[in-house]
């Protein structure tokens, strides 16, 4: 756990409000999931964002969506190479135990920016074996799909037909089989973590196999 | 079906009653501070409105002595009991439920809170406890649970409904699993008042400057960063459920209008912040509530508001912040992980006591690394911000390990802990090892304490009434009085402590424990 200024290397917008910030690593070391505390120096207020980039990147990132009228994301989203961002952390326990990493099959789930953690996961551990159900309105919503083994990501798009599936993430829940035995992680909206936990227990999925974390 | 929610009296050697505080801490204080248990209470309306028959047993504010508490509740014949217990408090449960238990064999005890969900089977092994909940939604759970106990004779052996470890028929314990980590809370119920006596919680706090006042259904369970090592609202257990902004207000609305509520404090580990903390305030100013006369306050944490959304806040009618400032030295701070850095705290504050919020500091002394100059720096760094009038009051707490949380397993790790008695647990004293004296941590409260009775601080609220702002004028007044009355509560706490120690020091000498 540390804090102090790391540089900012660069902002890749991905969507007209989302994009990737991404900051000098300076040796902060984090554990697959974890969370850091953002900053612009001198302004007193943070926010948290998940580890989008895996710990062996030689870079931060993190997937911003910008809050409309919001104090903090905006202003992360026009700054520009060599500009300082206060890093705190890292946090939080929405791990994988790396032991159950190696044999385990990890059945992701996430809405919008929820998929920060998976991606890290995915950079993380290598021979993972998981499937990832994302969430987004729209297909190019589906940020570095290409970064995904083939057949790992599932992009559910409610408004656009050219994605994997057209409707909800617990649509596809709904109108697919689910791997009794794998152990499920949920990340992003409430609403979608309440739906699909519902889903999930009715599947008859024991709670101990469903871990989440509230992003919005 | 009859269910009870019970608080008993809980008196120590000393006459003092176990009182819970923020974040459902239990500390022994003489004069009262009544806190309504809001989950408990959210399911004691939910029960009722199933159709249970719900008896709101809370000894502690209906100013029963414990004798009359048992012999109440005897009477009543319950089918269920409910209780809500942590870690200094667990051997007074486990002593009382066992008496209760004899006399009531076919009434079904329940177990909840912090200490218990981590640690399920020791409660079971301890005590003739049937259920202990796992989940902090209490109030999900028992709208779940009861239902199921009232029509299902074998629920023992049949009950899957998740987050439980229950006492089967063979008398071996079965767990349901792991517990739902978020729940919609819009569903659940807005507290019933009446059910709950609120008024038996409406005086006696001293959050309130104005009184009646009461503790609104909390927007955050439990808190939404939740990383904090000594916080029960921290583990893998445990993410964040949000209530809407619009189902609080209404409740703010009917609680002001319907109830002549005068100050409102939520709870919630730390309340809304930027979207939704403005939405909130602009959505009481457009409920014309700021002007009703009713103050309103929160938990938040430093680095969480930016100064325009404290200033709506302000013009909303907030008064009263309550923040975490446990330690003055960035190393305390980042094994915390309490994830703001000092060179922010003082610009927050400003912010806060320039719109006229009068933010509160809860400080914490006797981290088990804490060294002199650790602690001198929290204590000069606290008077400071005292006497420039950045803070308005304070409190100082020993940072006690409780309820398994990280800092608590990381004491049993690096074997810190000075007791196993978890009577010892109850935040009087210091129960760790530390590389100062416990009486130098003791004396630093004190001298914290004594800020109160500072010309420089007395001063600093004289120049506060220039502000001409009426909750200034009763700050020194109202708040004046109480303010001393706590701060004597404390120093007595503290005195006791230090004569108890120094006889148990001289035991230990012989024993080499070193302090």
């Amino acid at each position: 756990m540390s804090s102090g200024l790391h540089k900012v290397i660069g902002v890749d917008l991905l969507t007209d409000l989302t994009y990737m910030l991404r900051l000098e690593r300076n040796d902060m070391s984090f554990v697959p999931g974890q969370c850091f505390n953002l900053g612009l120096p001198d302004t007193a207020v943070n926010r948290e964002y998940s580890s989008y980039s895996g710990v062996y990147d030689n870079e931060l990132q993190f997937l911003i969506r910008q809050v409309e009228g919001g104090q903090v994301s905006p202003k992360f989203r026009d700054l520009r190479p060599g500009d300082a961002v206060e890093v705190d952390g890292a946090y939080g326990l929405f791990v994988i135990d790396p032991d159950l990493a190696a044999t385990r099959k990890f059945y992701f789930i996430a809405t919008g920016t929820g998929i920060a953690p998976f991606h890290c996961f995915a950079k993380s551990f290598r021979n993972l074996d998981y499937q990832l159900i994302h969430g987004t309105r729209h297909a190019n919503e589906s940020y570095h799909r290409q970064h995904y083994e083939k057949g790992r990501y599932i992009n559910c798009a409610t408004k656009d037909q050219n994605s994997d599936f057209h409707g909800r993430v617990t649509d596809y829940l709904l109108a697919n089989p689910i791997p009794g035995d794998a152990l499920f992680y949920l990340c992003g909206n409430r609403n979608m973590i309440n739906d699909a936990y519902d889903i999930l227990r009715s599947r008859q999925i024991s709670g101990s196999q469903i871990i989440t974390e509230v992003f919005f | 079906m009859k269910v009870a929610i019970s608080y008993p009296p809980i008196i120590n050697d000393r006459g003092q009653k176990a009182m819970v505080s923020q974040n459902r801490n239990v500390q022994f204080f003489k004069t009262p501070t009544y806190l309504l248990p809001v989950v408990h209470a959210q399911a004691a309306t939910w029960l009722k409105k199933l159709g249970f028959q719900v008896i709101w047993d809370d000894g502690n504010a209906q100013l029963k002595s414990y004798e009359q508490w048992y012999e109440d509740l005897v009477a009543a014949a319950p089918n269920v009991i409910v209780f809500e217990s942590t870690t200094p408090v667990m051997n007074f449960y486990w002593r009382t439920t066992s008496q209760l238990k004899q006399v009531m064999p076919n009434t079904i005890f329940i177990m909840t809170g912090y200490h218990s969900m981590r640690k399920p089977e020791e409660t079971l092994e301890e005590a003739p406890f049937d259920i202990v909940l796992r989940s902090n939604h209490v109030d999900f759970v028992l709208s779940k649970l009861i239902p199921f106990i009232a029509s299902n004779p074998n629920w023992r052996q049949t009950c899957d409904i998740e987050g439980l470890v229950i006492r089967d028929t063979s008398g071996k314990f079965r767990s349901t699993g792991h517990f739902r980590q978020v729940e919609p809370l819009e569903r659940s119920p807005i507290i019933d008042r009446d059910l709950v006596s609120w008024r038996n919680y409406a005086f006696e706090n001293g959050n309130y400057l104005q009184t009646p006042g009461t503790y609104a259904t909390s927007v955050v369970r439990d808190c939404m960063f939740g990383k904090c090592t000594f916080c029960r609202y921290n583990g893998p257990d445990l993410t964040f459920s949000l209530l809407p902004v619009e189902k609080s207000l209404d409740e703010y609305e009917r609680l002001i209008n319907d109830h002549g509520v005068k100050e409102i404090f939520d709870d919630s580990g730390v309340w809304y912040r930027g979207k939704e903390a403005r939405e909130f305030a602009e959505g009481i100013i457009k409920r014309g509530l700021h002007k009703k006369g009713c103050y309103f306050g929160f938990n938040t944490r430093f680095e969480y508001l930016d100064k325009d959304t404290i200033e709506l806040l302000a013009k909303a009618n907030f008064r009263f912040v309550l923040i975490g400032l446990e330690a003055a030295d960035e190393e305390t701070l980042i094994k915390l992980n309490k994830g703001y850095q000092l060179q922010h705290v003082e610009r927050s504050l400003k912010w806060m006591s320039e719109a006229g919020l009068h933010p509160h500091l809860t400080v914490m002394v006797g981290y088990y690394w804490q060294t002199q100059q650790q602690l001198r720096q929290t204590v000069d760094f606290v008077k400071s911000l005292m006497f420039r009038g950045l803070a308005r009051t304070m409190q100082v707490t020993l940072c006690t390990p409780l309820d398994y949380t990280p800092y608590h397993l990381e004491c049993i790790s690096k074997d810190v802990l000075l007791t196993k008695n978890y009577d010892d647990f109850d935040m009087s004293k210091l129960i760790v090892k530390t590389p100062i004296p416990h009486s130098e941590y003791y004396d630093a409260v004190k001298e914290l304490y004594g800020i109160a009775f500072h010309p420089r601080f007395l001063l600093r609220q004289l120049r506060f009434l220039l502000t001409f702002r009426k909750r200034d004028w009763q700050f020194l007044f109202t708040y004046g009085y109480r303010a001393i009355r706590r701060v004597r509560n404390h120093i007595f706490n503290l005195t006791s402590a230090e004569s108890t120690e120094s006889k148990h020091q001289h035991r230990d000498a012989n024993s080499g424990i070193a302090h």
